[in-house]
């Protein structure tokens, strides 16, 4: 799309201001279903940390020699719960929008508008009450690396560095994550329905929740592969988590190739979304009321 | 006859139905996988189960989820209570529980016919980790007799949590927190065994084991066979503990509902 | 140059043609029956600046989809159309900020919010300044009086309260080209009226041009001094809104009034009788065999009076439109 230079764009960060204070007004006036959906989601959060307390009063870590014992692994938890949060809270309700929109014709006024269109749908809602996972997920985050660093045989320093790169890559794997979003919503134009797309979504993102040791054997290797490199959501957690649970040095090459390639991944999947969404939009109808 | 149109209705959606099986045991794979992991560092059993088992026991909670899960049915009762729908059974001489029972044999049924092949498929490929074979038939039966009350017993549960609809309009909440209990404890998420006493002792006095643990308990031989009877009694005491509430509920909320004069 | 230009303008939908049952249903996932749907079929047609114009036909003729042409939202099988020199479905920001569409029967307002929420993320998002914002804001809303609602959620508001919110968010950014899809739809009486004045008011002082579709003649006759008639996704009429009844109704009526005692028997041999309301009667007859027929009435019977006109525009539209229907189930069961 050609855009003259002379034409003043709209001010995305004020834009996305707005839009976040409006859902804010929204989630303030339906006040009791707020509260109760950041407790269900807090909830859900306990429960799947519960689990992972029995498993550890069983074992001492997940895998043999893979480095996930118990306070790692609540390193890894802390941030799978942090970057599923941020996504649901930034991206699942508009992408449940979205469909909405291609089925009741409402697009329509996001395509008049003179802003990116992605960027309109992408982010014109916020859930608030998924920030309490963000929250849970920090809490878990600090609890684990706490224990890490305060424990007494080889406690381990964090590099500044360390805390550099880590949100670097949670957001890598946030995008990755909103990239895979927006191309099944926006394929949501073609086939009507999403119902089995919101399954496959939940089925697909269910192998990012695991450290990707699991995966490296035998027949697991084909899924390894497959979600790495074809739909890169193994890496999502995996490279953040790993980054934060283990010390910086030593580590073999194999792991600095893997944080390279999730640079990349990343942008190359936000590319494929972009370029799925605007093939989307040509096929768009509009549905008329 | 309501059997019927029940079942046409449902068999209308089999193309859905038999993806949506399959679907369903995708996620298994990812805990399979997690267990695979688990074992590999323990190098041996837990609490009793050896590696082969934990994914069997996995594939038969599965199976009796299938039969105790009831999809939409508390939500369903309690709209119906909401929006008046259920004045046509006080007019009607229809019984709602009856009527809604039969709907949900329907759909169990239509839903079997379908979701055998995928069932059979992945048993059969599977098969290799059922490390004992099959069980004697006395196990069998008492694994049949399980699952036909999991399906009576979850949908007792779920009406009762429907049916309280008739005092508070919105369950939505109660039914959340009873969907996330029924998860965590009925032994859909880790088999029973693996928690810590007392915690352990304390959900085998709750009813939620039958809805998934205990039909897989009994056919990999965690229950000993001079205990089954025992077992299976207690379990339908509280199948008639909840019928009875069912009951109880919805009598007094159609007393209640016809005091407001509908 | 005109500020609208469309040249053979056309758009085709690929429907899916549904089978019944499941096997069916399963080879329909390699192989698909589609069929094509001709919405609009190359249309030409040119707008100058400042004109008011209105597209009549009925539903599914094909002015929605036009309008949507020409906002860009979807694209067309073929053809061209530029407004302001921009092509509508490049969706350049430029373009997009210069004009704006409403649609009666969607809302783009924040459900549950204010409008004025919403209002103030069109400022940002259409970048209009403050001042400027707030002063076409404020005559707007006095325009339409609805000041004192801007603070209501738009879930409370009316429906037609609802229209005049929409149709602020549309012009806050002093579009030059207003593109309006049923406008008045579902709304009162009243609430159709302050529209049509609002609208009215609003393009003579602005002198913007409007392109309108609407169901009520009201509207049209009101507003509009060109129609353009759509049916079956092609233009069957471009011109004023009299030039529509000689072009489509072949009939003129007939009034008479009888003189006292004079029966109404064997009037139906000269021309269909529309109604019999002793003395009064009225006639329709073909255009052309007035004089005829008024001379041979006139040497029958006893007449006090007599008017001829022309039928009522709505009767004729709708004749017009029953007309186009029965073409065009016609043309789908060929």
């Amino acid at each position: 799309m050609k855009i003259a230079k002379s034409v003043e764009h709209p001010n995305y960060i004020q834009v996305f201001a707005t839009f976040a204070k409006n859902s804010l007004i929204r989630n303030m006036m339906f006040r009791t279903n707020f509260v109760l959906e950041s407790i269900s989601s807090a909830s859900w959060a306990l429960m799947n940390v519960g689990f992972y307390l029995i498993v550890f009063e069983h074992t001492n870590s997940i895998g043999r020699d893979t480095g996930w014992e118990k306070y790692e692994f609540f390193v890894f938890l802390g941030t799978t719960w942090l970057i599923n949060a941020i996504v649901q809270a930034f991206f699942m309700p508009n992408a449940e929008e979205f469909s909405e929109l291609i089925r009741t014709g409402g697009l329509d006024f996001a395509l008049l508008k003179p802003i990116d269109t992605q960027f309109l749908v992408s982010f014109r809602k916020v859930e608030w009450s998924s920030l309490a996972n963000v929250l849970f997920g920090l809490v878990l985050l600090a609890y684990g690396v706490s224990h890490l660093v305060g424990r007494s045989t080889h406690p381990w320093q964090i590099e500044p560095i360390t805390w550099l790169l880590y949100p670097v890559f949670v957001f890598c794997g946030v995008t990755i994550l909103y990239s895979l979003m927006t191309c099944l919503a926006a394929t949501s134009i073609w086939l009507g329905r999403n119902q089995t797309l919101y399954d496959f979504w939940f089925y697909i993102t269910n192998f990012s929740r695991y450290p990707s040791e699991i995966y490296e054997t035998g027949w697991g290797l084909p899924l390894w592969g497959i979600f790495t490199f074809a739909i890169p959501v193994l890496v999502v957690v995996n490279v953040p988590a790993r980054l934060l649970a283990q010390p910086l040095t030593p580590r073999s090459p194999s792991e600095w190739a893997l944080a390279a390639y999730t640079l990349l991944a990343t942008v190359a999947s936000l590319l494929a979304s972009r370029w799925v969404f605007q093939r989307a939009l040509r096929s768009y109808r509009s549905a008329s009321s | 006859m309501i059997l019927r149109i029940a079942l046409e209705e449902r068999l209308v959606y089999r193309g859905d139905f038999a993806l949506g099986t399959l679907m369903r045991f995708l996620p298994i794979i990812t805990q399979i996988f997690l267990w695979w992991a688990v074992f590999q560092s323990i190098e041996g059993r837990m609490a009793g189960y050896s590696f082969e088992d934990m994914v069997a026991y996995y594939l038969l909670s599965m199976l009796a989820r299938a039969f105790s899960s009831m999809p939409g049915l508390a939500s369903t009762v309690a709209r119906q209570i909401r929006d008046g729908e259920i004045k046509k059974f006080i007019i009607q001489p229809v019984d709602l529980i009856g009527f809604m029972l039969l709907g949900r044999v329907a759909h169990k049924i239509a839903y079997y016919t379908v979701a055998t092949v995928p069932f059979a498929l992945v048993f059969f490929l599977c098969r290799g980790y059922f490390t004992e074979g099959w069980p004697p038939a006395i196990v069998v039966g008492a694994f049949i007799a399980s699952l036909v009350m999991s399906f009576l017993l979850g949908y007792f549960i779920d009406l009762c949590i429907g049916l309280i609809g008739f005092w508070f309009l919105e369950v939505s909440a109660l039914l959340f927190v009873y969907m996330l209990l029924n998860f965590f404890l009925s032994g859909h998420m880790f088999p029973l065994d693996l928690l810590e006493q007392p915690w352990r002792s304390l959900v085998d006095f709750l009813p939620l084991k039958y809805l998934a643990y205990f039909p897989a308990a009994i056919f990999l031989g965690k229950i000993p066979q001079d205990r089954l009877a025992f077992e299976l009694a207690i379990e339908v005491a509280w199948l008639v503990a909840f019928i009875g509430l069912a009951r109880w509920l919805y009598a007094r909320g159609l007393r209640r509902y016809s005091g407001y004069g509908g | 140059m005109a500020i609208i230009e469309i040249e053979q303008l056309s758009k085709s939908y690929r429907v899916y043609q549904k089978r019944e049952g499941l096997s069916s249903a399963i080879r329909g996932l390699w192989r698909r029956q589609y069929r094509e749907v001709d919405a609009v079929r190359s249309i030409d047609l040119r707008v100058e600046q400042g004109e008011f114009v209105a597209f009549l036909g009925p539903n599914g003729a094909g002015k929605t989809t036009t309008l949507k042409l020409l906002s860009g939202v979807i694209y067309p099988t073929s053809g061209t159309a530029r407004v302001m020199g921009y092509v509508p479905w490049e969706r350049s920001n430029e373009y997009r900020r210069r004009f704006a569409l409403v649609m009666g029967q969607k809302n783009q307002l924040w459900w549950d919010l204010p409008a004025q929420e919403s209002f103030r993320l069109h400022q940002q998002i259409y970048r209009i300044e403050l001042e400027q914002f707030k002063k076409t804001l404020a005559e707007l809303t006095d325009l339409l009086s609805v000041g004192e609602l801007l603070g209501r959620p738009v879930r409370e508001l009316s429906l037609g309260e609802r229209m005049k919110m929409e149709l602020i968010a549309a012009l806050l950014h002093s579009p030059e080209v207003l593109f309006l899809d049923e406008p008045t739809i579902g709304l009162d009486v009243v609430a159709q009226h302050n529209i049509q004045q609002f609208l009215k008011y609003y393009q003579q002082q602005r002198q913007i041009t409007i392109l309108l579709t609407s169901h009520y003649m009201k509207d049209v006759a009101a507003l509009c001094r060109r129609v353009v008639v759509i049916t079956s996704g092609a233009i069957k009429y471009d011109g004023s809104l009299v030039g529509v009844i000689d072009k489509f109704s072949g009939s003129k009526i007939l009034r008479l009034l009888l003189a006292a005692g004079q029966s109404s028997d064997g009037l139906e041999r000269f021309a269909e009788v529309e109604s019999i309301d002793l003395p009064k009667v009225v006639l329709r007859c073909r255009r052309g065999e007035i004089p005829k027929m008024l001379s041979s009435i006139l040497q029958q019977y006893q007449i006090e009076d007599v008017a001829v006109e022309d039928p009522p525009l709505e009767q004729v539209i709708a004749n017009l439109f029953e007309h186009a229907a029965s073409d065009s189930s016609n043309q789908v069961s060929l």
